[in-house]
């Protein structure tokens, strides 16, 4: 994975530096809160319900075991113990102190980590596939762009003052385990008809009170031209792109209002007149952070033969072999997907001891090195087949082992209210109930891949319009209400989902998925996924069981 | 626009070194507890309290000061919006953080 030069080095250390002073001023006042909250902001310093939030970038949701450690250290020094994982491969924590932010912030430097860019209206942490460079599904490894991108985006004059957020996603392989199209650029690796690669170029998704999947505005970028296309898209953004009022100042809205087709020339002709400007990588940068992301020197095995013996000994291990591990382009080897979902938890949260012993783990079993998945999940990506069954045996004893990947109860789910001070609405305690529910793994894998999403408020950070089953919590007179929408989908055939009708109080909602599911399994075709059997169905069947015919 | 003010308020706060709520009383000081508040319950009780508060502030160890919806009981004030009460108490998913699991709050 990519490591610092000294020049990373030096910025990040001058950052904390500046916080630092910052905070202290603050604190003595002479800074007013109006002058210092921009800072903050711009250091991923929140505030919420109960305290300060401290927002990490784990820069395309790669860690290393060293980073992996100092996270667990500062959920225990610093922090109530635990951490949370979020929809965009970063990390919270949700009760650190003012005055030891800059110490924070400080210990995360020493293992080439921050909280930069984590805030604000600027290019936000760039997010691709948890499985990058080990999955055999991929035409090559996305995250040297993604760090190219990083590099690029990171303190851009040009672009710290965007009208809004701004938020890119990159894949390299079909399955799109990034939700490319509900980002604000999202990016496809392709090649053309002479192999060569380049990318498919998607604008203006996004999730929010206005969901939009992204258009396709170029069906193949030269790779080379990568930087400089971005550059375009962004300049005719940040200055067309409304300002007037925050709700409608995505790039979203400006595709919709100007029409994708003039947008795209807009960007086509800003990309004509400046794509000669020196905007792209050269060659020699671009193999220097490649070399950083060289495949790790895994052993070719043939598959391991006992794996099936013992997989039919236990059914628990059967379960996690089947729904928690995916096929690596190394054979002999397994893609693990550790759960941050078990029933009745809190999704994405991890204690600092299960942070330290997954860190351990990729030490001892996948070369060090961690993943962390939009879906709120961790990953060691690289596991030699004989080493599963020890380190199922471990993970299941620590509470990381529950076999529900993909599964129903592997829900998405923002704070909400509970920590939030945006939310409208409880999202976790519905989790919990759902998952409480619907515990039963064989049950889970009877009804297969159901994606559940869950938003506590309409900035849908639970991603909720993209759930096969979404659900939105809303305040109605100060009662929580959840509203159920079905059919929405993150992958390469993305789509929002339909709202079903009015909302259920919480000691509803289990019984209202509990009747969706039940639609689904009486009406399903053999061996057709819930998404399909929505989109074959429609909405009507599951309206008329949650509401009758009225 | 001013939001309106409607019905009995108190006054809550973040503490700017940490974070945590706080609720302003009627000693002119700041507690953890809503049920330590200062419930002022017509329109110049309101703009006392918060001129008071406000004042408070001077010292530079308060934020985000604003009035919210509140009933009285008979151990005091009492938050009416979920969100408030969630922040007088805590996380109602981990009942061992907040105020909630060091004997206060609520």
């Amino acid at each position: 994975m990519y490591a610092y030069d000294k020049y990373d080095h030096a910025i990040v250390s001058a950052r904390v530096a500046e916080f630092r002073d910052q905070v202290e001023r603050r604190l003595s006042g002479a800074l007013s809160e109006e002058e210092f909250r921009p800072l903050r902001l711009m250091n991923g310093l929140y505030l919420q319900l109960h305290a300060y939030m401290l927002r990490v970038a784990i820069p395309y949701g790669t860690l290393n075991s060293v980073q992996m450690k100092r996270l667990a250290h500062i959920a225990r020094r610093y922090d109530k113990g635990y951490a949370h994982f979020t929809t965009r491969q970063n990390v919270q924590y949700n009760w650190p102190k003012l005055v030891e932010a800059p110490d924070i912030l400080q210990e995360l430097a020493e293992v080439e980590m921050h909280a930069i860019q984590t805030s604000g209206n600027c290019i936000r942490n760039t997010t691709t596939d948890q499985f990058a460079g080990a999955t055999n599904e991929e035409l090559e490894d996305p995250r040297p762009y993604a760090e190219l991108i990083r590099q690029w985006s990171s303190f851009h004059p040009e672009f710290a003052f965007l009208p809004r957020k701004f938020k890119i996603a990159i894949t390299a392989a079909d399955k799109d385990r990034a939700a490319i199209r509900w980002h604000d650029i999202g990016l496809v690796l392709k090649q053309d008809a002479a192999s060569n690669l380049g990318f498919e170029v998607v604008v203006g998704g996004g999730m929010g009170r206005t969901p939009v999947i992204g258009k396709t505005i170029r069906d193949f970028l030269p790779k080379d031209d990568l930087l400089s296309y971005l550059e375009a898209i962004l300049r005719v953004y940040n200055a067309a792109g409304r300002r007037d009022n925050k709700y409608k100042a995505r790039i979203k809205i400006l595709v919709e209002e100007t029409g994708v087709d003039i947008f795209t020339k807009q960007v086509e002709d800003e990309w004509t007149r400046t794509r000669n400007d020196g905007i792209d990588f050269p060659a020699e940068e671009e193999a220097r952070i490649r070399a950083h992301f060289t495949p790790p020197p895994l052993e070719v095995l043939p598959a391991w033969s006992d794996l099936e013996t013992i997989s039919a000994k236990d059914p628990k291990f059967s379960s996690w072999l089947r729904n928690n591990t995916d096929s690596h382009k190394v054979s002999g080897h397994r893609i693990v997907t550790i759960s941050l979902k078990p029933h009745g938890g809190i999704p994405g949260d991890a204690t600092a001891d299960q942070m330290d012993l997954v860190a351990e783990l990729a030490d001892s079993y996948s070369q060090s090195e961690i993943r962390v998945s939009h879906e709120q999940n961790l990953i060691l990506p690289h596991v030699a087949e004989r080493d599963l069954p020890a380190l199922y045996k471990i993970l299941n004893e620590a509470g990381l082992g529950t076999p529900n990947a993909g599964l129903l109860t592997d829900i998405i789910a923002c704070p909400g209210l509970d920590y939030c001070a945006l939310a409208n609405a409880r999202s976790i305690p519905i989790t919990q109930a759902i998952t409480n529910r619907f515990n039963d793994i064989q049950r889970l894998e009877d009804i297969g891949e159901l994606k559940i999403k869950i938003s506590g408020c309409i900035n849908s950070c639970g991603h909720h319009h993209a759930g096969h089953i979404g659900i939105l919590g809303v305040d109605r007179k100060g009662e929580e209400l959840f509203q159920i929408m079905l059919g929405g989908s993150g992958d390469a055939d993305a789509s929002k989902g339909i709202l079903l009708g009015r909302g259920f109080p919480a000691d509803q909602i289990v019984g209202a998925i509990e009747t969706v599911v039940g639609v689904y399994m009486d009406a399903r075709e053999e061996g057709e996924l819930f998404l399909h059997a929505v989109r074959r169905l429609g909405t009507q069947p599951f309206k008329e069981a949650l509401y009758g015919n009225a | 626009m001013a939001k309106k003010i409607k019905g009995p308020q108190i006054i809550l706060a973040n503490r700017l070194d940490d974070g945590r709520a706080v609720f302003f009383t009627p000693k002119q000081n700041w507690s953890y507890q809503a049920s330590d508040a200062w419930l002022a319950i017509d329109e110049a009780a309101q703009q006392q309290a918060m001129e008071a508060a406000m004042k408070s502030d001077a010292d530079n160890t308060v934020i985000g000061i604003e009035f919210i919806g509140a009933s009285d009981s008979e151990n005091g004030p009492v938050p009416t919006h979920a969100k408030h009460i969630i922040q007088n108490t805590g996380p109602t998913v981990r009942l061992d953080l907040g105020y909630q699991a060091e004997g206060a709050g609520a």
